[in-house]
C-alpha cells in the first residue's frame, strides 16, 4: 500500500495533482448545484411576492 | 417638391469618414500625441529599472518597443469609437444606409494612421536610446508599422464590444491582449531579427497574413460589435 | 416540417429544463462510474512507463482537463454563435453556462501541468508551448467573463459576449500555432520535452476513458448551470411557476 502511495518516488507530485484536478471536478459539480438552488430560492421568492 | 438623393457608394461612404476622422484629428491633436509620448516614455523607463548597459539594453529593446507599443495602442483604442458613439455620430453611421463596415474600416484605418504609424516611425528615437544600432531602424520601424496595424484591427473588436460597458478601459485592455498574443509574437521576434541582423522575412509574413486576415474578419466583427452597443 | 420540430424544441426554456432534469442524472451517473473505472485503470492497472515511471500517470488528470477546458471553450463559442444567427435565447444561456466550467478547467489544467513539470523539468513553470497556450486560454476566459460581468443589459450582455467568444475560438488555433513557433525558436536542450510517450493499450485505455468521463460530466455540469441560467432569465414566465410548484 505505501509502495502504491509512494508511486516510486513521485507521490508527493502526482497525489496533489490528482487532488486539485479532481477537487475542481466536485468543486464545479457544488458550484452548479448551488446557482440552481439559489435559483429556484430566488423564482420561488418572487411567485410568493407576485401572489 | 423634388427630393434629392445622395447615391454614394460604399467606398465614398469609407473616404468620407476617414476624411473627417483626418480634419477632426488636426483640430484636435492630443489624442494623438498622448499615446506617443505615453510610448516614449515607457520606452525610455526601461533602462532605469533595468541597467545602464546598451548592451543588455540591445537584448531587451525588442520587448521594451512591443510592450511599449501594445500599451500605447490600447490607450489610443479607447477613443476609437467612444466619442463618436457619445455624441451620436456612430449611430447616424448605422442608419445612413451604408455599409456599417466598411465605415468602421475605414475609421480603423485612419485611427490606425494617427497612432500606429506615428508610433512606428518614432521607434527609432526609443530604439537609439536602448542601444540599437542605424542599420536596424528600417526592420524595427516596418515590423511595428504591419503589427500596429494588425493590432487597430484586432482592437476595433474590443472597442467595439466595451461600447456598452461600464469602466470600458480596463475590459478593452482584457478583451484585447490575449487576442494581440500573436501579434506580440511574431512582431517582436522581426523586431528582434531586425536588431540582431538576420532575415526579418518569415516572421513578417505571418504578421502579413495575420494582417490579411484581420482586414477581411476585424470590420465584420466591430460593426457587429457596434451595432450591438447601440441597440 | 417535422424535422424541424426538434429544432423548435430545442429554442423553447420549457422543454429544454425538462430535457435537462430528466437526463442530469444519466450523465452524471456515467461520469461518475467511468472515472473511477479510469481512475483504477491508470492507477493501478497501466504497467509505469519506460521513461517518466509512475509520474506519467499524471496523464490522466492532465490531460482529460486540458482537453476539457479547449473543448469548452469551443462549446461556448458554438453555442454563442448558435445564438447570435438564430436569436436563440437558450444557447446564449448555454454560453454563459460554459464560461466558469472553462475558466476552473484551464486552472486545473495549469496546475496539474505544473505539478508534473516538476519533476520531469525540476521546475515548477517552464514556458512549454502547450502551458503557455493553457495561460492565454485563461486570459480569454477572463475577457469573456469581464465583458459579461460589464454590461448591465442582459440580452447585450449576451450578444456581445458571443462575438467576443467567436472572435475568441478563430484565435485559438492562431494562439497555439504562435506560441509553439515561438518555442521552437528557443529550443534548449535541457529542457526535457514532454512529448507522446508511446503508449501501450494498457495504458492508453484508462486515457480515453477517463476523456469519456470527462465529457460526460461536463454534459451534466452543464446541464444543471443551464438549468439555474433558465430560471434566472425566464422567472416571469408562467413555465417556471408550474416547474416549481
Amino acid at each position: 500500500m505505501n509502495e502504491f502511495l509512494d508511486m516510486g518516488g513521485y507521490g508527493k507530485y502526482l497525489w496533489p495533482a490528482f487532488a486539485l484536478g479532481f477537487g475542481i471536478v466536485v468543486l464545479n459539480l457544488v458550484l452548479a448545484l448551488n446557482s440552481l438552488t439559489s435559483a429556484k430560492q430566488e423564482a420561488k421568492r418572487r411567485m410568493e411576492m407576485s401572489q | 417638391m423634388k427630393t434629392r438623393v445622395l447615391k454614394t457608394t460604399a467606398l465614398a461612404a469609407a473616404r468620407l469618414v476617414a476624411v473627417r476622422d483626418l480634419r477632426l484629428a488636426f483640430r484636435k491633436p492630443s489624442q494623438v500625441i498622448q499615446p506617443l509620448m505615453f510610448f516614449m516614455i515607457v520606452a525610455t523607463l526601461f533602462p532605469l529599472t533595468l541597467t545602464p548597459e546598451m548592451s543588455r539594453l540591445r537584448d531587451a529593446a525588442p520587448g521594451v518597443l512591443w510592450i511599449g507599443a501594445l500599451l500605447s495602442s490600447l490607450l489610443a483604442l479607447e477613443f476609437l469609437f467612444r466619442d463618436d458613439a457619445v455624441d451620436g455620430t456612430l449611430e447616424q453611421f448605422a442608419l445612413s444606409g451604408q455599409s456599417l463596415t466598411w465605415m468602421l474600416f475605414a475609421k480603423t484605418c485612419t485611427h490606425w494612421m494617427l497612432t500606429g504609424l506615428p508610433l512606428a516611425l518614432s521607434a527609432p528615437i526609443a530604439a537609439a536610446a536602448l542601444g540599437v544600432s542605424m542599420g536596424a531602424m528600417a526592420g524595427v520601424v516596418a515590423s511595428l508599422a504591419l503589427g500596429s496595424f494588425a493590432m487597430s484591427l484586432v482592437g476595433a473588436i474590443g472597442a467595439g464590444l466595451t461600447l456598452g460597458a461600464r469602466r470600458g478601459g480596463v475590459l478593452l485592455s482584457l478583451l484585447t491582449l490575449p487576442l494581440a498574443v500573436p501579434i506580440l509574437i511574431f512582431g517582436a521576434r522581426a523586431t528582434q531579427l531586425a536588431i540582431n541582423g538576420g532575415d526579418i522575412a518569415p516572421p513578417m509574413y505571418l504578421l502579413g497574413a495575420i494582417a490579411v486576415l484581420g482586414v477581411t474578419l476585424a470590420p465584420l466583427a466591430a460593426a457587429a460589435a457596434v451595432r450591438i452597443g447601440l441597440e | 416540417m417535422a424535422t424541424w420540430t426538434w429544432f423548435h424544441r430545442l429554442a423553447s426554456p420549457p422543454h429544454v429544463y425538462a430535457f435537462a432534469r430528466r437526463w442530469t442524472p444519466w450523465f452524471g451517473g456515467f461520469a461518475a462510474l467511468a472515472m473511477c473505472a479510469a481512475l483504477y485503470g491508470g492507477l493501478v492497472l497501466a504497467p509505469e512507463d519506460y521513461q517518466q515511471k509512475d509520474a506519467f500517470r499524471m496523464v490522466y488528470v492532465h490531460a482529460p482537463t486540458a482537453w476539457l477546458s479547449l473543448m469548452i471553450y469551443t462549446t461556448m463559442a458554438v453555442a454563442a454563435a448558435v445564438g447570435l444567427i438564430w436569436r436563440m435565447k437558450v444557447a446564449h444561456a448555454a454560453a454563459a453556462a460554459c464560461a466558469p466550467v472553462g475558466a476552473w478547467f484551464t486552472v486545473a489544467a495549469l496546475g496539474t501541468g505544473m505539478l508534473w513539470g516538476k519533476p520531469m523539468w525540476g521546475a515548477y513553470w517552464v514556458w512549454d508551448p502547450r502551458l503557455t497556450a493553457e495561460l492565454v486560454l485563461l486570459f480569454l476566459y477572463f475577457g469573456y467573463m469581464g465583458l459579461r460581468a460589464g454590461i448591465e443589459d442582459p440580452a447585450k450582455a449576451d450578444k456581445a459576449s458571443a462575438v467576443l467568444a467567436v472572435v475568441g475560438v478563430i484565435n485559438v488555433p492562431i494562439i497555439k500555432f504562435s506560441v509553439e513557433w515561438w518555442n521552437s525558436l528557443h529550443q534548449t536542450a535541457t529542457v526535457m520535452q514532454m512529448g507522446k510517450p508511446k503508449m501501450d493499450f494498457d495504458m492508453l485505455w484508462p486515457l480515453l476513458l477517463m476523456f469519456l468521463a470527462f465529457a460526460l460530466y461536463f454534459v451534466a455540469v452543464l446541464l444543471i448551470r443551464l438549468r439555474a441560467e433558465l430560471l434566472r432569465r425566464e422567472r416571469n414566465a408562467s413555465w417556471v411557476r408550474e416547474v416549481l410548484a
